[in-house]
């Protein structure tokens, strides 16, 4: 009987004694591809968007999909208004050529037309090629140097508080929690139930921390931006297309969320994008 | 020109006047101020708030520059260009007609913030993280361009550590920074959280939560949209809607079960308290919108075709009053990979050794344009209290003014001589040690 479930690696010890046990064997099936054809406990409507016969790469993909429709939703919010392109900056009456620039960078960056997202990808490559920005070091996710492979950071041996974290594990995989510099280690201070450490009465830091942390290069603009929530945190909220209630209900046939039938009814006459079946 | 022994460069005197600018993506706070007046204290009066966009209406065939925009009679269909983009100036071309405007031209005189470069320092504002070329460009352009006698560039938040303190602490002297501040700035833009030591930021426990009075307002225009009526072209008038009937609840959870109509077997009464009727400008009647308590029985009026009745463009909003400044606390509604306000505190704090947390959760200072949202600070505190043990002290200030908050401490700053000669460039030192020495000033590398 193939595993239902994703389980860690199950090895089967071979045994001295092999009795002709009736009827069944645990055999594992080496390509586990789940196949739950006549899978009668669940007949809920949500059965046709269980994975069937999806592979874990096939489920990987949708929810990336998924996510880069949201990413693109998420863009537009945060974007001007794209018509902005329609608005000319109006001429000054006198014509006068000061309006061009009055040297040749000006000039230049006057007539310019990127957008902050170009510099942003800019400073991204050259961070990636050089791990520097402009000569100078910045810092990565979780507050840390770039690792000391990369061109130019060993000559940030004179800093010792900051050189010390460069012998530290790079990928902390996005995660808010920085690497503390071994200067202070943090004693082993009590946690609450919600994880936060709590200790009102925790020794101020020495001077030198101060001065490390004051000295410290900025941030990565993408370094700098809020982490995703914790895997331990709740799902996130789903509401109702019609009306703005908790979705609890989802369409058969398109998988979009409303709150009831009534807005079931109106989205499935109006709305639903799956209407020739 | 990198330089082996930095010298102390050769001294020059400071222009008399100083021309704060704090460019944000919504508006400009700008005014002057000056080491050499007598009278220190700061006075928001002095700032001057001007609409950071040059806008552009079809129907019209009219632009407006800056504020301009305050005698414009048609916001319709109007569509703006900003020259901030992300906390940061990236187009220049618009940015430099805006300021040429308000500052430079023959015009600028009658409002009282017409100045000459030359004779004037500049304190430019900007995020912290910026990219280089971006700070590289906004340099170039302020000496060269302008010329100004002085510069600086400074982030933004500094500002609040000068300004005079918003817990009720008195003032203190001029040009003398708050020791501890965790400055929170809801802007146009985003969020940022930005902890202050001394006036100084601690870069590697800066967080940004890319929500901010944009966002909303374009989730707000999405929902009306989507539910009642096509206002994805009318920026505008859906920035005052929110500013109007948006506020923060206090309890998600409990408000939105308030307006529901229930389900098919499960028929609820909607609270009318929470529930508006909107009266849509059309800017020839009815020349600014207006909110009014919801009337059940006008719907039955609306069937009527408006018979008797003048025509009126009538939005229902529930739920998007409190749902759409809900993002700032639960962003991943919309499905945004970032913990909300209270998660990226938090983040900032874990960024910063132990024995500081109680410092700055002391001196927490709220300021920005969408922090005005009725019940953003309560819930805040309600929500970050409940995140902490009961024996760390939490005290939150909403700055009286959250807009000009910053800009009145870049004032008290330019009280100051000395704090003044330590973060401006004059024109000569720049020309003597170049923009790299420059940037790494500003930076607060350099020893010279």
């Amino acid at each position: 009987m193939a595993l239902r479930f994703r389980t860690p690696h199950i090895e089967e010890l071979p045994t001295a004694q092999t009795k002709q046990a009736p009827g069944f064997a645990w055999v594992t099936v080496p390509s586990a591809v789940e196949k739950p054809a006549a899978d009668l406990s669940n007949k809920k409507r949500g059965t046709r968007f269980a994975a069937q016969g999806q592979t874990d790469a096939q489920k990987e993909a949708h929810s990336v999909r998924q996510q880069e429709k949201i990413n693109a939703r998420i863009r537009e919010l945060n974007s001007d208004n794209a018509r902005a392109g329609g608005v000319v900056v109006p001429k000054k009456e006198d014509g006068s050529a000061a309006g061009k620039g009055k040297t040749p960078n000006t000039r230049k960056i006057l007539s310019s037309m990127k957008h902050f997202s170009h510099y942003l990808d800019d400073e991204v490559a050259e961070f990636g090629l050089t791990g520097k920005v402009d000569g100078m070091d910045r810092l990565t996710e979780g507050g840390l140097l770039p690792a000391a492979s990369v061109a130019g950071a060993a000559q940030r041996a004179s800093k010792t508080p900051l050189a010390r974290r460069l012998q530290q594990d790079q990928s902390t995989g996005g995660s808010p929690r920085p690497a503390t510099p071994s200067a202070v280690p943090p004693a082993a201070t009590p946690t609450d139930d919600q994880g936060e450490v709590i200790d009102g009465n925790a020794p101020f830091p020495s001077q030198a921390e101060i001065d490390a942390l004051l000295n410290a290069p900025p941030l990565l603009y993408s370094a700098a931006r809020s982490a995703a929530p914790p895997v331990s945190a709740p799902p996130p909220r789903v509401f109702c297309e019609i009306c703005g209630y908790w979705g609890r209900v989802r369409c058969l046939k398109c998988g979009a969320r409303t709150c009831s039938v009534d807005c079931e009814t109106i989205h499935v006459a109006d709305r639903c994008l799956k209407f020739y079946a | 020109m990198a330089r082996q022994k930095p010298q102390a460069p050769p001294f020059t005197s400071l222009q008399s006047r100083t021309l704060i600018l704090d460019n944000g993506a919504d508006t400009i706070k700008a005014g002057f101020s000056s080491h050499l007046d007598q009278d220190t204290k700061s006075s928001a009066d002095a700032c001057h708030i001007i609409p950071n966009s040059i806008s552009h209406s079809t129907r019209d065939r009219r632009t407006y520059v800056a504020s301009q925009l305050r005698s414009c009679l048609d916001f319709g269909e109007l569509a703006f260009r900003h020259p901030v983009e992300n906390g940061y100036i990236v187009n220049w071309e618009s940015q430099k007609a805006i300021w040429e405007y308000e500052f430079f031209d023959d015009g600028a005189k009658a409002r009282g913030l017409w100045c000459e470069p030359r004779e004037t320092n500049l304190i430019l504002t900007e995020q912290s993280s910026a990219p280089i070329a971006v700070q590289r460009q906004a340099d170039e352009m302020a000496i060269e361009e302008f010329g100004f006698g002085g510069y600086a560039r400074v982030v933004g938040a500094i500002g609040n550590a000068y300004a005079d303190s918003a817990f009720g602490n008195g003032e203190g002297e001029a040009g003398v920074p708050a020791e501890c501040l965790l400055v929170i700035d809801a802007g146009y833009s985003h969020t940022t959280v930005t902890p202050l030591l001394h006036g100084r930021v601690l870069q590697s426990a800066c967080r940004r939560l890319d929500i901010g009075g944009k966002t909303l307002t374009n989730q707000l225009k999405d929902l009306i949209s989507t539910r009642q009526f096509e206002l994805q072209k009318e920026d505008w008038m859906a920035n005052q809607i929110k500013q109007d009937v948006c506020y923060v609840s206090q309890d998600f959870d409990v408000d939105l079960e308030r307006v529901w109509k229930g389900g098919m077997t499960d028929r609820r009464r909607i609270d009318h308290s929470i529930v508006v009727d909107y009266v849509l400008p059309d800017y020839e009647e009815i020349k600014r919108g207006f909110a009014r308590p919801h009337d059940p029985s006008s719907a039955a009026r609306k069937r009527q075709l408006g018979i008797g009745m003048p025509r009126e463009d009538l939005v229902v909003i529930a739920n998007e009053r409190f749902s759409v400044p809900e993002l700032l606390f639960t962003p991943s509604d919309i499905g945004m990979q970032s913990e909300g306000l209270v998660g990226t505190i938090l983040q900032s704090l874990n960024a910063l050794p132990v024995g500081l947390w109680q410092a700055f959760l002391a001196n927490v200072l709220v300021v920005g344009g969408t922090s005005k949202l009725p019940g953003f600070v309560e819930r805040l505190e309600g929500d970050l209290r409940s995140r902490l043990s009961d024996d760390i002290v939490l005290r939150i200030a909403h700055a009286e003014n959250p807009i000009t908050h910053a800009w009145t401490g870049g004032q008290r700053l330019a009280h100051n001589e000395t704090a003044l000669k330590q973060i401006i460039v004059t024109r000569e030192e720049y020309l003597e040690n170049g923009d790299g020495w420059m940037r790494r000033k500003f930076l607060g590398k350099t020893g010279g």
